[in-house]
C-alpha cells in the first residue's frame, strides 16, 4: 500500500529517567522503519515551555522534510501564554498546539487555557490534547470535557490524543466526535485492544481518525502496525494514516 | 545557615511561590541563610542530564549558591555523569529511586556508590521515594558513604530513628521534621554531627526550622555544627 505516512503524536526532549531519548537520529531511523513519512513534534515535557518551544522547533529547522514543531503552552503561567504562541507560531515556525493538562494538573476547561483557546480559534489553529479515562488518570481530560470547548470555539480542530485511551474513553471519544465535527480522535494508546482502530473508525467516521505513535515513548512501527492491521477498508488505512492528518494541517 | 535543601527552577505541575535565582536570593536574605544547596526539581522529574545543566545556568556567578546534581544510575551513564562532576567541582549528589523506578539494590546503582564512596561526595536521598529497608541495608553496605535522608517527616518517626541508630553513615536533614521534641530526638539517635538544617524551599519557608532550632537550647557549638558546620563538613568546604 503506497500512502502517506504522517505522525500527529511525537516528542521531543530528554526524559532520562524513564529511560527515553530523543536522538534525532534514532528518530528518523524509527520512523524510516515504520514507513512514517513526517510527524508533528512538541516538546511537552519541560517545565519551561519557552525552552520546550525551541527544542520542538529545533527538529523542525533540523529536517524540515520530517518534523513539523508543534507549541506547548502552561496554565500554570496563563501571563505568558499569548506571548508563548506569538513567539511560537511567529519566529518559531511553530504549526499546531499541543496541552496536556494532566501533565499541568488542570482540567481541559479550565480558564487558564482560554487565552490560548481565543488565540487558538480567531486563527482557526489545530489543537490536540492529551485525553483519557478510565485509564488510571484522573479525569482531567476525559473526552465528554471536550464537547463544550468544541461548540465554544467552533474555529479550533480539536484532536484527542489516545482516542480517551481505555474502552471507557474510547466511548466517550466517538461520542464526542459524533456530536462535533471539529473533534478528531488520534490512535496512539498502550491500553488499545485488537478492535480499537476498528472501533475508533466504525464509530467516528474514516475522516476522523489521525495516526499517532507517542514516539519515543512508544515506537512508530507498534503503532503503524495496530492501523495496517485493522478490520477496516485500504482507503480507510489510508486516511488514518496520513491522508486526514495532511488535510487537517494544511500541508504538501 | 547553610541550607540543605532547596529547589531551584519551576515545576511542571504547579506554580511555586520562587523558582527564579533572584527569588531564591531574596528569600535567603530575608531567612538570614548564607548558602543553600541547590537542585533542580526538573532534573529529579524528568531528566537529569538537562536539569542539572538547567541548574548550572542558573547559579552562574552565585557563590552562595552551591549545587547538588540528581543523579539516575539505572538509565544514565556513571562515567559520563562524573566527569561532568569533576569538571564542575560538584560536591553532592541527590537520587529519587521510586520515582525513576529502580530499586537502592547494589546490583542496579553499586557502581554509583563506589565512585561516591570513592569520591567523598554525600549522598542525598528524599525518604519517600525510596524502599527502607533498601535505603537501610544499601547505606550499611556502604560505610564511607554519608547518606543524608531528606525530607523526613513525622510519620517516619517508626523507622527513622532506628536506622539513625543503626548506620552510622546515615545524617538527617530537618526540612520536615517537626514533630514535638524532633530536634531532640534526633540528636539522642544521631548526635550534633549528623544532624543538618534544611529548609525544602520553596516548599515550605526557611524561617520555621531555623527558630526551631534556635529555641532546642542546643550549645553553641552543635548549633553552629547543624546550621551550617556539618554540611560544610561533608562537602568539603569547611575552611
Amino acid at each position: 500500500m503506497e500512502t502517506p505516512v504522517f505522525d500527529f503524536h511525537t516528542h521531543a526532549g530528554r526524559w532520562g529517567n524513564s529511560g527515553v531519548y530523543d536522538d534525532i537520529d534514532t528518530f528518523v531511523r524509527i520512523m524510516d522503519a515504520a514507513g512514517v513519512d513526517r510527524c508533528n513534534i512538541n516538546c511537552i515535557f519541560h517545565s519551561d515551555v519557552a525552552h520546550g518551544n525551541e527544542v520542538a522547533a529545533s527538529f523542525a529547522e533540523r529536517r524540515p522534510d520530517r518534523f513539523v514543531g508543534v507549541a506547548v503552552i502552561s496554565p500554570l503561567y496563563p501571563e505568558e501564554v499569548v506571548p508563548q504562541l506569538e513567539r511560537g507560531f511567529g519566529e518559531l515556525g511553530l504549526k499546531s498546539l499541543k496541552v496536556y493538562p494532566n501533565y499541568y494538573q488542570k482540567p481541559i476547561d479550565d480558564p487558564g487555557y482560554f487565552p490560548a483557546f481565543e488565540w487558538c480559534d480567531d486563527r482557526g489553529v489545530t489543537i490536540m490534547s492529551h485525553s483519557s479515562a478510565g485509564a488510571g488518570d484522573e479525569d482531567l481530560t476525559e473526552p465528554r470535557r471536550f464537547v463544550p470547548l468544541a461548540e465554544r470555539y467552533p474555529n479550533i480542530n480539536w484532536v484527542l490524543a489516545h482516542s480517551g485511551n481505555s474502552r471507557v474513553g474510547q466511548a466517550q471519544a466517538v461520542e464526542a466526535a459524533r456530536a462535533f465535527p471539529n473533534i478528531y480522535l488520534e490512535t496512539c494508546t498502550s491500553f488499545g485492544d485488537h478492535t480499537t482502530i476498528t472501533d475508533l473508525v466504525n464509530g467516528a467516521g474514516e475522516d476522523r481518525v489521525l495516526f499517532g505513535s507517542d514516539m519515543p515513548l512508544m515506537d512508530a512501527r507498534n503503532q503503524v502496525g495496530r492501523v495496517v492491521n485493522a478490520d477496516i477498508s485500504t482507503e480507510a488505512k489510508r486516511k488514518v494514516l496520513g491522508l486526514n492528518a495532511i488535510k487537517l494541517l494544511g500541508l504538501d | 545557615m547553610f541550607d540543605a535543601n532547596v529547589a531551584l527552577g519551576r515545576r511542571h505541575n504547579r506554580r511555586v511561590v520562587s523558582h527564579t535565582t533572584e527569588g531564591l536570593l531574596d528569600a535567603m536574605d530575608k531567612s538570614g541563610v548564607e548558602r543553600a544547596l541547590v537542585y533542580s526539581p526538573f532534573a529529579e522529574h524528568f531528566d537529569t542530564v538537562d536539569g542539572n545543566a538547567l541548574l548550572m545556568e542558573m547559579i552562574a556567578g552565585q557563590p552562595r549558591l552551591v549545587p547538588q546534581f540528581v543523579a539516575n544510575p539505572a538509565t544514565e551513564s556513571l562515567a559520563d555523569f562524573s566527569a561532568e562532576v569533576s569538571r564542575l567541582g560538584v560536591r553532592s549528589v541527590r537520587i529519587a529511586p521510586i520515582p525513576h523506578s529502580y530499586p537502592l539494590t547494589d546490583w542496579v546503582a553499586g557502581p554509583w556508590l563506589e565512585w561516591l564512596e570513592s569520591e567523598g561526595i554525600p549522598l542525598s536521598i528524599p525518604v519517600d521515594f525510596v524502599d527502607v529497608p533498601q535505603l537501610h541495608d544499601t547505606a550499611k553496605a556502604h560505610p564511607k558513604l554519608a547518606v543524608i535522608l531528606a525530607e523526613v517527616h513525622y510519620r517516619h518517626v517508626p523507622w527513622v530513628i532506628p536506622l539513625l541508630r543503626s548506620v552510622p553513615n546515615a545524617y538527617v536533614e530537618v526540612s520536615r521534621f517537626v514533630i514535638a521534641d524532633g530536634v531532640a530526638r534526633l540528636m539522642d539517635a544521631a548526635g550534633g554531627e549528623r544532624v543538618l538544617f534544611g529548609s525544602r524551599f520553596p516548599d515550605s519557608s526557611m524561617g520555621h526550622q531555623i527558630y526551631n532550632l534556635h529555641t532546642n537550647d542546643l550549645d553553641d557549638s552543635t548549633l553552629a555544627a547543624v546550621c551550617a558546620g556539618n554540611l560544610d563538613r561533608l562537602l568539603g568546604l569547611e575552611k
